[in-house]
């Protein structure tokens, strides 16, 4: 009898929460969406709607991989860096490919992109050797690792944009429409949806959810969880080097100042108002996506409306407090510590 | 109960591996927490045998100097890392106290600079006001909204960087009262330039608050132990808060020496010092679990990063080259802090 209550009871708390996670970003970016309909007509602009879309594929393929590393339980603050310093060396690699070594562009381009990702990988294997063998606080290890990563980027290029980026990357892929749409959405679309079957139908998903949940039950019950840390802050990063090879591929010339602070800030706002817990075990990649969606919509509909950049950055900021206020409120006591 | 004696007898014939072990890492432990305190006059022998000018009267007095600013701020930073938060708002929040402190100076003074010490006056209370409303803000985020420290402090950040950088378009704000310069910076008490007499006034409240409060111990409780405070009944939300509100309002005291310094409202003066904060923090030693820290690793973290960075600098280190060795060090000396430290 009361077992049975107990459990109903569980279920409709279950059922809640995931109604408040679920439900408040769709509620919001319609709100956005209507206001737009009645204030301003170049909202439907087809070339706006592009912005849009673009800007929510960087977005969500660099809020993925954050959501991942905040579902373990870490957060990473060098995404921004290691997106940059992706757009630098991919640069570099690719125009001394063509131009020095004379490389024919397709070659030259997936040199580029090993090269680039790579070394945003090895950045991420610092950040998750660092925060799961010598268990400094990732706050700390990222907080270096950025600081790190700039000084490459900045040694490398002296704060110069890097040009000579193969016609083809720019024109058939960063800036392209495949079948009508942007490019970007294609990988985004992917990687979302790579990321969403990893979390849900794999072995490594629910490893990871396990290690967030209690990294010492993990560990007690045979995960290798060391191991599987490492592994999301690689992933985190790699991720981050994607973004920062489309963003790279968009503007032509790699940037050593690429997004900046503003795409790691972004990122964590993505994932956090994804209902991405930063005591870890709680993420979704499907909500961190349409988080992004709705943030690049909310920062698009503010430029238009002539909101400049300044005072963008504190309606992005109460929009984050009040989201996750109302989400960790709707949780209930069981938020509490 | 006859068992368990029997092993204990058993124990005490021969120590086990792991009772040595734990020997040894006392000992390492004790020898790393001697190593903390020396830790910055070790780097800046270190920076002197490389380059002797590091070690000069001047540059010593110099460093001081410097460290003042640095120590203020870690001090804010530290009360909230205590309770087992962070604030990332406390760079913007300094940009933002500059500029709108500046602002209310310059709309106060009169031509040719009379009616300064009014303004100068004015200039502080407003500062230290806005400090009261950051806090105020975090506090209410933290503690009634259960937003996560990080996320709240990430987006009063963006906030008081929006207002800081539309406040003056982005613009330095110039005509500051002659009278705030010289209380804030230019005077000399007994030879003591006044930011180390803030910096000095600041450490002896902190310590008395920390150590000889009810208020300041409840904060080293919430960090360690946060169930225990809820179980004691303390009014733990209260409490947060006037964590959050203490830190911004010496956050602001802070904004305003460097204001003073700067003879100018700076809408880039915070730029990393919530990062440069925090860093310092943990390498004097503040847990950013909680529960652990206070004076002494505010001291010594402020001292050694400016050190750091002061010797990178004489030693002609160009700055790209300081943003990666300050990063690996940061990194360094957290990871030594996680290995060498048994917490007894």
């Amino acid at each position: 009898m009361s077992s049975t209550a107990v459990e109903r009871a569980a279920l409709m708390e279950r059922l809640s929460l995931r109604l408040g996670v679920v439900g408040l970003i769709p509620f919001l970016l319609l709100l956005v969406v209507v206001v737009m309909t009645l204030v301003e007509p170049r909202f439907y602009a087809l070339p706006n709607l592009f912005n849009i879309l673009r800007n929510t594929s960087f977005l969500a393929i660099m809020a993925c991989g954050q959501m991942l590393v905040m579902t373990v339980g870490g957060m990473d603050l060098s995404v921004g860096a290691t997106a940059a310093l992706t757009s630098v060396v991919a640069a570099k690699v690719m125009s001394s490919a063509t131009e020095t070594y004379g490389v024919g562009p397709g070659a030259a381009i997936v040199l580029g992109i090993v090269a680039s990702v790579g070394s945003a990988a090895a950045i991420g294997l610092l950040n998750g050797l660092c925060s799961a063998l010598l268990r400094v606080p990732a706050l700390i290890v990222t907080l270096g690792t950025l600081s790190i990563a700039s000084g490459i980027t900045f040694m490398m290029t002296s704060g110069i944009p890097v040009y000579g980026l193969p016609q083809p990357f720019i024109t058939d892929f960063g800036r392209a429409l495949w079948w009508g749409v942007p490019a970007p959405a294609y990988v985004a679309i992917a990687v979302v949806g790579a990321v969403w079957l990893m979390q849900r139908k794999t072995v490594l998903g629910t490893y990871i959810y396990a290690i967030g949940g209690s990294s010492h039950a993990a560990m007690v019950s045979g995960i290798p969880a060391t191991l599987y840390i490492v592994l999301t802050f690689v992933l985190c990063a790699a991720l981050a080097g994607i973004t920062g090879l489309l963003i790279t591929a968009q503007m032509g010339s790699g940037q050593t100042n690429l997004g900046g602070d503003r795409l790691m800030l972004l990122s964590i706002a993505a994932a956090v108002i994804g209902g991405t817990s930063l005591r870890g075990g709680i993420g979704r990649a499907e909500i961190v996506g349409l988080s992004a969606l709705f943030l690049s919509t909310l920062t698009n509909a503010l430029n238009l409306l002539r909101i400049n950049s300044k005072k963008e950055l504190v309606v992005l900021g109460v929009v984050v407090v009040a989201a996750v206020a109302i989400d960790s409120l709707g949780r209930g006591k069981a938020a509490v510590e | 109960m006859n068992g368990a004696s029997g092993v204990q007898s058993a124990v005490v014939g021969q120590p086990p591996a792991g009772e040595r072990r734990q020997a040894w890492a006392h000992v390492v432990s004790l020898g790393y927490r001697l190593l903390v305190p020396a830790s910055p006059v070790i780097l800046a022998l270190g920076f002197g045998l490389y380059v002797p000018a590091v070690l000069s009267l001047e540059n010593i007095i110099n460093i001081i100097q410097q460290t003042a600013f640095l120590f203020v701020l870690t001090c804010a930073q530290t009360i909230v890392l205590l309770t087992r938060g962070l604030d990332l708002s406390l760079g913007p929040s300094v940009s933002m106290i500059s500029v709108a402190s500046a602002l209310t100076m310059t709309a106060l003074v009169g031509p040719g600079g009379s009616n300064g010490i009014v303004a100068a006056l004015a200039g502080t209370a407003s500062g230290l006001l806005i400090g009261l409303l950051v806090g105020a803000f975090n506090g209410i985020a933290v503690a009634w909204l259960r937003v996560n420290p990080f996320v709240a402090t990430l987006a009063s950040m963006n906030i008081c960087l929006g207002i800081g950088t539309s406040l003056s378009d982005g613009h330095p704000v110039f005509g500051i009262p002659e009278e705030f310069n010289v209380a804030g910076y230019r005077l000399h008490v007994l030879g003591v330039p006044m930011s180390i007499v803030y910096a000095v006034a600041v450490g002896i409240a902190l310590h008395l608050l920390l150590q000889h409060t009810v208020v300041g111990r409840s904060f080293y409780l919430l960090g360690s132990n946060p169930r225990a405070a809820i179980v004691a009944g303390w009014p733990r939300r209260q409490l947060l808060a006037l964590a959050y509100v203490l830190s911004a309002l010496l956050t602001a005291v802070g904004a305003l020496i460097l204001t003073a310094r700067a003879a100018s409202g700076a809408p880039n003066l915070g730029g990393g010092l919530s990062l440069q904060t925090i860093a310092a923090a943990v390498i004097g030693g503040v847990s950013l679990t909680g529960g652990r820290g206070g004076l002494g690793s505010a001291l010594i973290g402020s001292f050694f990063i400016t050190i750091l960075s002061n010797g990178m600098n004489l030693a002609e280190i160009g700055g790209y080259t300081q943003m990666l060795v300050m990063g690996a060090i940061v990194i360094f000396a957290v990871a030594l802090d996680r290995i060498a430290r048994v917490d007894v």
